[in-house]
Order: C-alpha cells, then sequence, then structure tokens
C-alpha cells in the first residue's frame, strides 16, 4: 500500500453557513477587533472571496452548494416559480431538488451526517444521520428527522426562524427574536456536535442575513441606534465560532461559507413596471394582485429577484410569443434592460441569456433571460409597484460577489465558486465527485 | 410487523395484495358492522379502497358500509364530479362533513379568521394542537386549518354517532411518517380503531388495480396530479397522466403541501414577492 500513509486517516468534516455574510465585512471586523477569534482563524487558515450561483438569492445558491451542480441541474432557479397551466404560484421546496444532496453521498458511502439550518431543506428527506429543515420550514415535524430530534427541538423551544415580520412593527421586536433565535440555535448547534456520532456536520446561522436586511444601514453609521446592536451580534457570533472552532480536532478541515454576499441598498428596482412601461407586459387589472391577471397578450415576466421569462405559445396555458420570435425578443429585452438608468445611473451591469449559465435536464424550466445589477440596486419581481425605482424598509441587498469561503488550511483560492464546496466537502470525506460539477481545486495533485 | 416482513408484503403479486387487504376488510366488517365507517376522499387510493369494500360485501352478502366525504373547504370540482359519479353507479352511502363555524366566516382561501369568533369546540381543538395565536389565514391543509377542517369534523362524527372503527386508504411507500403503521391501529382521541388494508400496496399496484379492474378514477390524474388534496395547496407533477409517470424514483407527494399564503407571508417579510 505505498503512498497511502499519506491519507489523512480522519475523513470527517465540519462546515458552517453564514448567510448572506460577504468576505469583505469579515475582514473589516477582523480588522476592526470586533472578531478576534475569526482573526486567529485566518491566521491559521485561508479566508477568501466567493462568487455565487446566479440568481443570487439563498434557495438557489445553497441548492447549488449541497448539490455540487449547477441549477440546470439541481432545478431550484428561485424561491417561487409560475405554474404554466393558470399563472398561480408553486413554491419549489426540498423535494422538488432533483439531485442528491453532500450528505445523501456521504450515505451512500455509508458516512453519518447532522444537517442544521441550510435553507431549502423542507420538509426533511430521510438520510443517513439528522436533518433540522431551514427556510422556508413552516411546521417543526416535518422539519426534523428523526423523529426523536423533533422531541428534543421542542423540549428547548427551538426557532426555525426568526420573525422578519417584526421588523415592520418594532425594530427592538426583531432585534429582540434574532438574539433569541440565534441563541436557540447555538444552543441546537452544540448539542448536536457534542452528542452524536458524525462524519459530516454541516449547520448554518440564518439570523446573519435577516439583520443585515434591515439593519444594514446602522453597520457604517454609530449614529444609529442600532449600530451597537449591529457590533455586539456580530461579538456573539465571533465568540461561538472560537468556542465552536476550540472543539473541533485540529486534523478535521473547517469550512465556513456564505451563499452571498451583501451591499446597501439605494434604491429598488422594479423590473415588472419596467415591463409594463415598455409594453412587454400587460395585466388585465390596473391594481394586478396575482400572475393570474396577466394580459395574454404580454410577451415577458419577471419573477423574483431578476428571472427574465418570455412568454412563449405552448409553454403557457395562453402563451402569446411565436417560437421564431425568441432570439429578436431576447435581444430587445437585453438591450432594453441594460439601458435602465436611474438618477444618471446605470442599473444593470450584464443581463445572461439561459444558456450562458444553466445546462442539464432541467435546463428547460430556466428563466429565459437573468439581470444582475451593479451594487447598491436591488432587482424585484414585485407585480404591485407602479414606478421603477423605490425604496422600503429593507436597507440591504444580496450581491453575487463577494460571498465567503474559508478553511482552516492554507490555500490558494483560485476563483472559488460556491459550486465547488459541496465536492471540496465530499473530497475531504474521501468520496470522489463523480459527475458533479465543483472543482476540488487545492485538493487537485 | 417488521421491515423484513413488510418488504415481503409489499413485493407479492396483485392478486395475492388484493386478496390479503380483502381479507382484512372481510374481518372488520365481522368485528364492527355498522359501526364501521369508510373515509373516501374521492382520490385513487381511498376508491380503490371502496371497491375493495364493494366487491368483499358483495361475496359475503353484506352491506357496503357508510363513506365519509369531508370537505375541507376548497375541493376540486372535478372530484365531486367523480364522488357523485361513483355514488350513483355504486349506489354509496355518503355522509358528508365540514367545519361550517369556520367556513361561515370565509369567503376565500386566505381569509383571515379571529380564534375568538370560532365556537368553543374550534378554540379547545386549537388550544389542544398548541395553535397560540389570535388570527391565521384561512388554508384547509395549513397545519391549524388541516386540523380544524378535517381532523375535527371527523372527531365529532366519531363522538356522536358511536363510531368504533373508520377505514382509511394509507399506504406504507406514500411517505416516511406512514412507514410505522399497522393494519389495526388504535386510536385515542376519540377512542376507535384505524382499519388500514391497503398498507402494503404501492403506488403502481393502485393504478395496476384501477385499470384491470376498470375502477373509476378522478379526471385530475390524467391531467398529470398524482396525489390530491385541497385545490388551493395542490398541483401537478407533470403534464403527463400519473400512472406513466416515474412512480418508482420521483416522489409522489410532491405536488402536495404547498401552503402558498404561509410560504408568501414568510418571503414577503424578507423582500420578495
Amino acid at each position: 500500500m505505498k503512498g497511502h500513509h499519506k491519507l489523512r486517516v480522519w475523513k470527517k468534516v465540519v462546515v458552517l453557513g453564514l448567510d448572506g455574510v460577504p468576505c469583505s465585512l469579515l475582514n473589516s471586523f477582523i480588522d476592526e477587533g470586533v472578531m478576534p477569534n475569526f482573526a486567529r482563524l485566518k491566521e491559521e487558515g485561508t479566508l477568501c472571496s466567493m462568487t455565487v450561483s446566479i440568481p443570487e438569492v439563498s434557495s438557489t445558491s445553497w441548492s447549488t452548494f449541497m448539490t455540487g451542480v449547477n441549477p440546470g441541474r439541481h432545478g431550484i432557479y428561485g424561491f417561487m416559480e409560475l405554474q404554466k397551466e393558470n399563472y398561480s404560484w408553486r413554491f419549489p421546496n426540498f423535494n422538488d431538488l432533483k439531485s442528491k444532496t453532500i450528505w445523501e453521498i456521504a450515505g451512500d458511502h455509508g458516512k453519518r451526517s447532522i444537517v442544521l439550518n441550510i435553507p431549502s431543506t423542507y420538509p426533511v428527506r430521510p438520510l443517513n444521520g439528522m436533518l433540522v429543515s431551514g427556510f422556508v420550514a413552516l411546521d417543526l415535524k416535518k422539519a426534523s428527522f428523526p423523529e426523536k430530534l423533533y422531541q428534543y427541538l421542542s423540549n428547548i423551544g427551538y426557532r426555525l426562524d426568526v420573525d422578519a415580520k417584526k421588523a415592520s412593527k418594532s425594530i427592538d421586536e426583531f432585534t429582540d427574536d434574532i438574539m433569541q433565535t440565534f441563541r436557540k440555535r447555538k444552543e441546537a448547534i452544540n448539542y448536536l456536535y457534542e452528542s452524536e456520532e458524525w462524519d459530516l456536520f454541516i449547520a448554518c446561522i440564518t439570523e446573519t442575513d435577516r439583520l443585515h436586511h434591515y439593519l444594514w444601514n446602522a453597520l457604517d453609521d454609530s449614529f444609529n441606534p442600532y449600530h451597537d446592536f449591529f457590533l455586539n451580534f456580530y461579538r456573539e457570533l465571533d465568540e461561538f465560532i472560537g468556542t465552536f472552532y476550540s472543539k473541533i480536532d485540529l486534523s478535521i478541515p473547517f469550512i465556513i461559507l456564505s451563499d452571498h454576499g451583501f451591499t446597501g441598498i439605494k434604491k429598488e428596482i422594479y423590473l415588472n413596471a419596467f415591463l409594463r412601461e415598455k409594453g412587454y407586459l400587460r395585466f388585465t387589472k390596473e391594481h394586478p394582485a396575482t400572475f393570474e391577471d396577466i394580459d395574454h397578450s404580454s410577451r415577458a415576466f419577471i419573477l423574483d429577484p431578476s428571472r427574465i421569462y418570455i412568454h412563449l405559445k405552448g409553454k403557457y396555458a395562453h402563451g402569446y410569443v411565436d417560437e421564431d420570435l425568441y432570439e429578436i425578443l431576447r435581444s430587445a429585452l437585453r438591450e432594453d434592460l441594460l439601458s435602465i438608468n436611474v438618477n444618471g445611473e446605470k442599473v444593470i451591469k450584464e443581463v445572461y441569456f439561459k444558456e450562458d449559465l444553466y445546462s442539464g435536464n432541467f435546463f428547460d424550466d430556466a428563466p429565459d433571460l437573468v439581470a444582475l445589477p451593479y451594487d447598491g440596486y436591488d432587482l424585484k419581481g414585485s407585480i404591485t409597484k407602479n414606478d421603477l425605482a423605490g425604496n422600503s424598509n429593507l436597507t440591504g441587498g444580496h450581491t453575487r460577489e463577494n460571498a465567503t469561503f474559508y478553511i482552516n488550511q492554507k490555500i490558494n483560492c483560485d476563483n472559488i465558486n460556491i459550486i465547488d464546496v459541496g465536492v471540496i466537502v465530499l473530497r475531504l470525506l474521501g468520496i470522489t465527485k463523480g459527475n458533479l460539477e465543483g472543482r476540488p481545486f487545492f485538493l487537485d495533485s | 410487523m417488521t421491515e423484513k416482513g413488510k418488504k415481503e408484503m409489499s413485493s407479492r403479486g396483485l392478486e395475492e395484495k388484493i386478496n390479503f387487504s380483502k381479507n382484512i376488510i372481510r374481518e372488520a366488517i365481522e368485528r364492527f358492522n355498522d359501526r364501521l365507517v369508510i373515509a373516501w376522499t374521492g382520490g385513487k387510493d381511498s376508491t380503490t379502497m371502496l371497491w375493495l369494500y364493494k366487491t368483499t360485501c358483495a361475496e359475503s352478502g353484506k352491506p357496503l358500509p357508510r363513506c365519509l366525504f369531508i370537505n375541507e373547504g376548497d375541493v376540486f370540482p372535478e372530484i365531486l364530479e367523480h364522488v357523485d359519479a361513483v355514488k350513483k353507479m355504486w349506489e354509496v352511502q355518503i355522509i358528508e362533513l365540514k367545519n361550517d363555524d369556520v367556513l361561515n366566516k370565509i369567503k376565500q382561501i386566505g381569509d383571515i379568521v379571529k380564534v375568538d369568533d370560532l365556537n368553543e369546540r374550534n378554540k379547545r381543538e386549537l388550544e389542544h394542537i398548541g395553535f397560540k395565536e389570535k388570527e391565521f389565514a384561512f388554508e384547509p391543509e395549513s397545519f391549524e386549518g388541516n386540523h380544524l377542517m378535517k381532523t375535527v369534523p371527523m372527531k365529532l362524527f366519531i363522538e356522536d354517532n358511536r363510531i368504533e372503527a373508520v377505514s382509511t386508504a394509507i399506504r406504507w411507500d406514500e411517505q416516511e411518517a406512514r412507514k410505522e403503521e399497522v393494519y389495526l391501529s388504535e386510536r385515542n382521541n376519540p377512542p376507535h380503531t384505524r382499519v388500514q388494508p391497503l398498507l402494503h400496496f404501492r403506488e403502481r399496484d393502485i393504478w395496476n388495480t384501477i385499470h384491470k379492474y376498470k375502477i373509476p378514477c378522478c379526471s385530475l390524474y390524467e391531467l398529470g396530479y398524482r396525489s390530491l388534496g385541497a385545490r388551493c395547496s395542490t398541483h401537478k407533477n407533470s403534464d403527463i397522466p400519473a400512472w406513466k409517470q416515474d412512480l418508482e424514483n420521483t416522489p409522489e407527494r410532491v405536488g402536495r403541501g404547498q401552503h402558498k399564503e404561509k410560504i408568501m407571508e414568510q418571503l414577503r417579510s424578507l423582500g420578495y414577492m
């Protein structure tokens, strides 16, 4: 067995997800002394900026992480879809994920996994190990596998998610909820880490994303009444990461990742209002409530955040656009979208065609075009807005760049994308990537 | 039953499975007589079960037990059509159950129901399942909606009519939560026996039985639905008929449990929709 002594004996991996945490924010907090534990982690390992899936939303990004394939293969393009036969909403969930997850693949190799709060894992699918679903999770029972895990979680008063509705009523109640949910999350993570046997341990903190959405404006403004709350939250997060890291055996790879970056919102951009103004989209009512009110002569529409669909004949019940006009229409839409201008600034950085981004068995379900904005412009698929641009009580929005990747080893970060991370995890567990798309680049020799 | 026993049962031939189910049905009728009712949703499984009851009763000269049809407030018209047609053809006696106290307070799915406005029984039932909010958006298959619209009317009917057994068409392969079920299962609240004669049927067996014996089935299955629930929370799995889909490798209940109002509420609170 020559040469085999070089292989790691411990084929275990620990992954911590930090929903919506930008790499640049961690670097600033390290420099400013807000995150002394992370400073130590950075010294011992590698912290680098990562790009994520398009569109840059949690459901798509985490699904790409957990499957190691692009949305054309895993099938999750966003939080909502339209039913082609009647234009009513449909909300893809974990059952709609078309590829195996890394913990299911690990399970096939006899490895046991503990998975907690990764978004888009509701309702649970059975696995070799334990799983607590993440956002959007409705019912704790359907969010826990096996049954005995449900007993434990309900006993400790575990919270599936922050009630972000509170932010519209009272920020104090919202920040309280963030802390309570975060503390229950930590309790469950620590308990499962210590009391269970595992080969792969994956847990995710989502309170970060909720905080950023509503209080991003408090980050750089020391006069903002919630500035201290923002910093104190990160101090507590840092303490948690430090303590958690100290429990992990030095020989075990420890990965931290986020599913997108974050930035301040200058303006929300309501792309459907733009399509209506340009005549691409019409509704049968002046104030449409749902896409069921769409006028059949519409040529295109947009679903959150920036997925553009051509209203094709034969594809939708009342499709309007002939197949042979598809390419012309796509080019026209791209040109129009790139021309959007707010207060003298360009809004859209890039418009992709579906074949630029996706491939696989579920390519047909992909949006026909996807727009990517310049930082500061938050693209929205709302149909209730009449103006092109506006503001809401959300002050932070997602970015495709500047997501976080960390590992407790010195490596060269070679243009890492979130699709690589699941495959890296499998490789570290001693499992070859098979037909997955991610590149375990620093492990290739 | 052991895991091995269940596997063995599930892998038997179709006729053997049908005969096994008929034996369970025969014994249940023998034991409970007219204190047994059949829960019939109009779906493929419970219609197959009803056919098994009809056949068994015809063979043994017994009357067909009564059927319960629960109207949860958002039934597909296609299901009502199917139920009506089968009712006439097989001369089925149907008792329709619904929670009028809740239904009188709403006009459509998503309407807000205030807990204070509900009758004492419904209030108590919400308390019993640990529901603590002051109001909820009406959805027949949400956690609280399902309890109020399906479980409560069934409980009341069992209590008021001294029912001893309810026969349902659940199957082991349908979902994880049903894997531990047994053919005769004692329930406490209220006390009664669940008769579950179809546990060992796989989804494929249901379709094979329906086609072999020309059992009528709801037209929605031909459109691509594989599992039927309330109209607002059920969608098609595919555009091809249910029985032509890849039943063995794709989940049956993907089209179910779209609790849209609740999901939308959470998505809206993060700026989506």
